[in-house]
């Protein structure tokens, strides 16, 4: 039989019949597998990406020398080795200058991941470098040049050794994003230490072991190290990235991952319309041979080889598709991404492929599986009703097959629901509506006598069918809203935490003196800064009246810390209030307001008093309110906030952020030379790489809406085509019996404009509602009805739909009536 | 009326003989095709037997039905019914393929040739002629060289002298192959070629 399969699935596709059947399960399959593999290669890329913040793939640090023998261990494991050592001491330059910096001693295979910059000109271009300064030879920060007064080539001095001053150093992969103790870096030699003589036992340093290696070798070595980490002594998580990327691309994979489920769905509903179609189409097919002899059983071996040969090809197809998907993209990200992402192996292929087995075998094969079923009598009786076209347990199953695919593919239960719950909304209503709609009363006969009457009694002649279409239209519509509305709300919350002006450059450890000269300063450069938020180093003591536990112990949440005060009389930008009041303006009350996550770490709530000590003088407060802030704008944000008079008496320095642009770099050497004690932190590069990661994100974003379109717009030919035959048969009679072409054109435009308007309005519903879930309680955003959303539904709905169902009759109007009839 | 029993055919007591050829004969309907499809085993009677070659069909479920058709029943049909997937070779192949024969493609070539469809041999069915296909249908339905079979208003769909050609043909065939012929027609004409007319009329059989 596998000849007649094959020349029947050719025939069929020169047909045109098996189209819509095949380009579904291709899109199915290359979406989810190119989703997937996208994905994961973007997470293998996040994880490398989050190890070069650590400079290695894993690090030990301690205050004190580590041992030698996890060195040798790791060398006998395979692994790279890198140590540093950082500590604050004074640099020395001539006889008058000298200043505090932060000093950082790298061995020669440092770093392990991650790229170590330099410059050849202070806060100038910064250029990769293979390795650290080497012996007798220091990297100094930009800022050094000019506290110091000192070019390159010039010596300075770190305890009783000189180095020589040989590049600028930018940029360190594990530089941190800790604003606090930051001095002006200075980079050099690990062997150099001893003979500096300024590390002694008790010296405030920070001892190193970085590690790097293959996978397994570093899995095992930490495995081996953890029982040996004594106190003081940890393992570093690589956790510590940047929480903007990190974030972004969460959200970014949440909606790959939405759009991936819908594409199964959408997929599923276009491959389960189009194969009822071709079972419908196949009745008198399988009359004759069955009148010829053929079995039930050799039926459904006939079709169910021609849906496995169908579904080997659209595999094959779809992985190919979902290949080139992952590629582009990859393409989109290759120069936003710091490194090379591994292979995305074949698990997202045998996802596709398992995606292409469940379509096939739960939307395509129960209609063709009642092919076998098929009365040979109707090689006799053509009017004979087609076996059990509309049998319920399609529907369960096709339901079960969505549920479960989606759920496996997002792993995610609550996305499922939220796409479950419009689903549900868009059937309830629809049929509901659209029965009630459409039954009214009952026009006479074909009423052809006017287009108005002609189209309405159409879509009540076929009131049960056209509840379907409905729902179906309804559900693409409404899936493709979905996506839209979060994309649009995704991206556009990204361009305002992000926006072009966004601050990218901090100062630190200004004197009040300093405020407003520094004020007049940027406003006579032209650059508008954010405000000047006073820091006062503080220790929290005690919550109402209870001391707490006094240790460095990172794991004990209520314990005594060192935290940085700052004093607002309104409540800053970018700050929401979750709980309590903000105080009254100009009060002079001890009050405080907490942010949440600091608040939840130490049990502390609202009505609460805490304790701190300022300086050596303590300070009791009570809490009036707990703050949410947006960690990811890059503006100062703040744990602790009191009221202005609280704080004024205490000795306090100011921070701020401005924007610059990238041409007006050179203020900064002018800034340092007039404010030499204020730390400048430049933040650009990273936004710029947030930025642009985002942009790419963004495009991506964009790709997979267009792929999902073509999904859905799928759905719709083939939601169209399903009820084409019936429409053309009634029109070719039409046609016959005189109708003008006017007529029969415009009847089947109001009959599927209504159907598409109808559709829209559900699917709008229904949008709003899964979006209100999907942003509440999957992607972490704020939900806000979108108003433009109504009238693109429901119009675009009926257009779409409109013309679709038009294009599709066309056919009724151009060809003989007795061709239409002889055909269908 | 809904919920009232209709009675199609009422009372046939009919037996055919091997080799006989028969018209059933009757207006627009009269019962014809009914009962055409119920002594093919294409339907079930609500009551009654069909019995051919010994066999009683209602014994049969429709997989059995349908061995048995192909085994011992040839049609043809006043629409073809060609596969249009499949060439005329191809079509002529199927019943032979279904139940399992060799040498298929030298059988089915002999009956098209037989048909004088030499040259027509890997056309598809749109490329051919009524009178073509018909002869098609023919060659199909001797190819798996049944005991019986049944043609259905096999000119219907025919100009007179095309029809006249496979009528010819039709006789022609069951003759060499010595098969039980049950033509239904309303063509009286046609039906006079035929060893016996019966008439239907309201579902009974009348005597002419």
């Amino acid at each position: 039989m596998s000849m007649t399969a094959t020349r029947m699935l050719a025939r069929d596709w020169r047909g045109g019949e098996l189209g819509v059947l095949v380009m579904a399960l291709v899109l199915a399959v290359g979406v989810v597998s190119g989703i997937s593999a996208f994905t994961t290669k973007l997470q293998s890329a996040l994880v490398q990406e989050s190890h070069r913040f650590l400079a290695a793939d894993t690090v030990v640090s301690s205050g004190r020398p580590l041992p030698e023998e996890w060195l040798q261990r790791a060398a006998k494991d395979g692994l790279q080795r890198a140590l540093t050592l950082s500590f604050p001491s004074m640099v020395y330059a001539g006889d008058d200058n000298m200043y505090l910096a932060s000093i950082k001693a790298v061995s020669e295979t440092y770093p392990l991941r991650g790229e170590l910059t330099y410059g050849v000109e202070p806060f100038g271009e910064t250029l990769p470098a293979s390795a650290g300064p080497a012996r007798g030879e220091v990297w100094l920060d930009s800022r050094l040049f000019s506290l110091l007064d000192v070019t390159l080539q010039d010596k300075v001095t770190i305890g009783e050794h000189p180095f020589l001053v040989v590049a600028v150093a930018r940029t360190e992969p594990d530089q941190g994003a800790s604003f606090y103790g930051f001095g002006p870096r200075v980079l050099m030699h690990y062997d150099d230490i001893p003979a500096t003589g300024v590390v002694q036992l008790g010296s405030r340093v920070e001892y190193r072991q970085l590690y790097a290696g293959p996978e397994a070798a570093v899995q095992s070595f930490s495995q081996w190290l953890q029982p040996q980490l004594q106190d003081g002594q940890k393992a570093l998580s690589v956790e510590e990235g940047q929480p903007s990327i990190s974030s972004a691309l969460a959200r970014a994979e949440s909606f790959l991952l939405l759009a991936g489920s819908l594409a199964v769905v959408l997929a599923g509903v276009a491959v389960a319309l189009a194969a009822r179609r071709f079972s419908e189409r196949h009745h008198d097919y399988v009359a004759i041979i069955k009148s010829l002899g053929a079995t039930s059983g050799t039926v459904n071996r006939l079709y169910g080889s021609s849906l496995l040969l169908l579904g080997l090809i659209a595999t094959a197809l779809g992985c190919g598709l979902g290949f080139a998907i992952q590629a582009v993209f990859f393409e989109l990200f290759a120069e936003q991404l710091p490194v090379q992402p591994g292979s995305s192996g074949i698990r997202p292929y045998a996802i596709g492929a398992a995606t292409s087995i469940t379509c096939l075998f739960c939307f395509a094969w129960p209609p063709l599986r009642r092919l076998g079923k098929a009365s040979p009598l109707r090689v006799l009786r053509r009017d004979l009703p087609l076996e059990g076209s509309r049998a319920i347990s399609d529907y369960v199953i096709g339901l079960l097959a969505v549920v479960s695919l989606m759920w496996w593919y997002s792993g995610d239960w609550k996305l499922t629901l939220a796409v479950l719950a419009g689903l549900a909304v868009t059937v309830g209503l629809g049929l509901g509506l659209a029965l009630t709609l459409l039954k009214g009363g009952r026009l006479v006969g074909m009423s052809a006598g006017n287009i108005w009457r002609l189209a309405l009694a159409g879509l009540q002649r076929r009131g049960m069918e056209n509840a379907l279409q409905v729902v179906i239209f309804s559900m693409a519509i409404m899936m493709l809203l979905v996506l839209l509305l979060v994309r649009t709300s995704l991206i556009d919350e990204w361009q305002t935490q992000l926006p072009d002006d966004a601050p990218n450059h901090f100062m630190l450890n200004i004197g009040p003196e300093d405020v407003q000269p520094i004020e007049e300063l940027l406003s006579v450069e032209n650059i508008t800064s954010e405000a000047f938020y006073p820091m006062i180093r503080s220790r929290i003591m005690s919550v109402n009246g209870e001391e707490l536990i006094s240790t460095e112990d990172v794991q004990e949440q209520k314990r005594q810390r060192e935290t940085t005060l700052t004093w607002s009389d309104g409540l800053p930008k970018d700050n929401s209030l979750v709980a309590g009041q903000w105080w009254p303006s100009g009060t002079d009350q001890a009050l405080v307001s907490l942010e949440e996550s600091f608040a939840e770490r130490l049990e502390i709530e609202v009505g609460d008093s805490v304790g701190f000590l300022v300086g050596s003088q303590p300070l009791e407060a009570q809490v009036t309110s707990i703050r949410a802030l947006d960690w990811q704008s890059m503006r100062p944000n703040f744990y602790l906030v009191f009221p202005p008079k609280l704080l004024a008496s205490y000795p306090s320095t100011f921070m701020t952020s401005f924007h610059l642009e990238a041409a007006d770099k050179a203020f900064l050497n002018r800034f340092i030379r007039s404010f030499p004690t204020v730390t400048v932190i430049e933040m650009d590069a990273v936004i710029e790489q947030v930025r642009g990661i985002i942009n790419q994100v963004s495009a991506a974003i964009n790709l997979v809406l267009v792929v999902i379109l073509a999904a859905g717009g799928l759905v719709l030919i083939a939601g169209v085509q399903a009820s084409v035959d019936a429409r053309m048969h009634e029109s070719a009679i039409l046609r016959a019996l005189g109708a003008s072409r006017r007529l029969i054109l415009g009847s089947l435009l109001i009959e599927f404009a209504t159907l598409g308007l109808f559709a829209g309005f559900l699917a709008t519903v229904a949008a709003e509602l899964s979006v209100y879930i999907l942003q509440t309680l999957v992607m972490d955003m704020r939900y806000t009805p979108t108003l433009w959303i109504w009238p693109l539904g429901i119009f675009s709905g009926a257009f779409v739909i409109g013309s679709l169902g038009v294009f599709n009759c066309r056919k009724v109007v151009s060809v003989a009536p007795v061709t239409v009839l002889r055909e269908l | 009326m809904a919920g009232t029993e209709l009675e199609i055919l009422k009372g046939i007591t009919l037996e055919i003989k091997s080799g006989e050829s028969v018209a059933i004969i009757g207006a627009s309907g009269s019962g014809k095709s009914t009962l055409l499809g119920l002594l093919a085993g294409l339907d079930e009677a609500s009551g009654g037997s069909v019995t051919i070659n010994g066999t009683d069909l209602g014994t049969l479920d429709e997989d059995g039905r349908a061995r048995f058709r192909g085994e011992h029943i040839g049609f043809v049909f006043q629409s073809f019914q060609l596969l249009p997937a499949l060439t005329a070779l191809e079509n002529v192949m199927l019943p032979l393929e279904l139940q399992g024969h060799s040498d298929v493609t030298q059988k089915a070539e002999h009956y098209l040739r037989r048909v004088e469809l030499d040259a027509r041999m890997g056309h598809y069915p749109l490329q051919l002629s009524g009178g073509e296909q018909q002869r098609v249908a023919l060659a199909r339905a001797f190819a798996s060289r049944p005991a019986i079979l049944f043609a259905d208003e096999p000119t219907g769909n025919l100009d007179s002298r095309t029809g006249d050609r496979i009528i010819d043909l039709v006789f022609e065939l069951n003759r060499e192959e010595g098969t039980t012929l049950v033509l239904v027609t309303h063509d009286s004409a046609l039906a006079d070629r035929c060893d016996r007319r019966l008439r239907l009329d309201g579902g009974a059989l009348v005597k002419e």
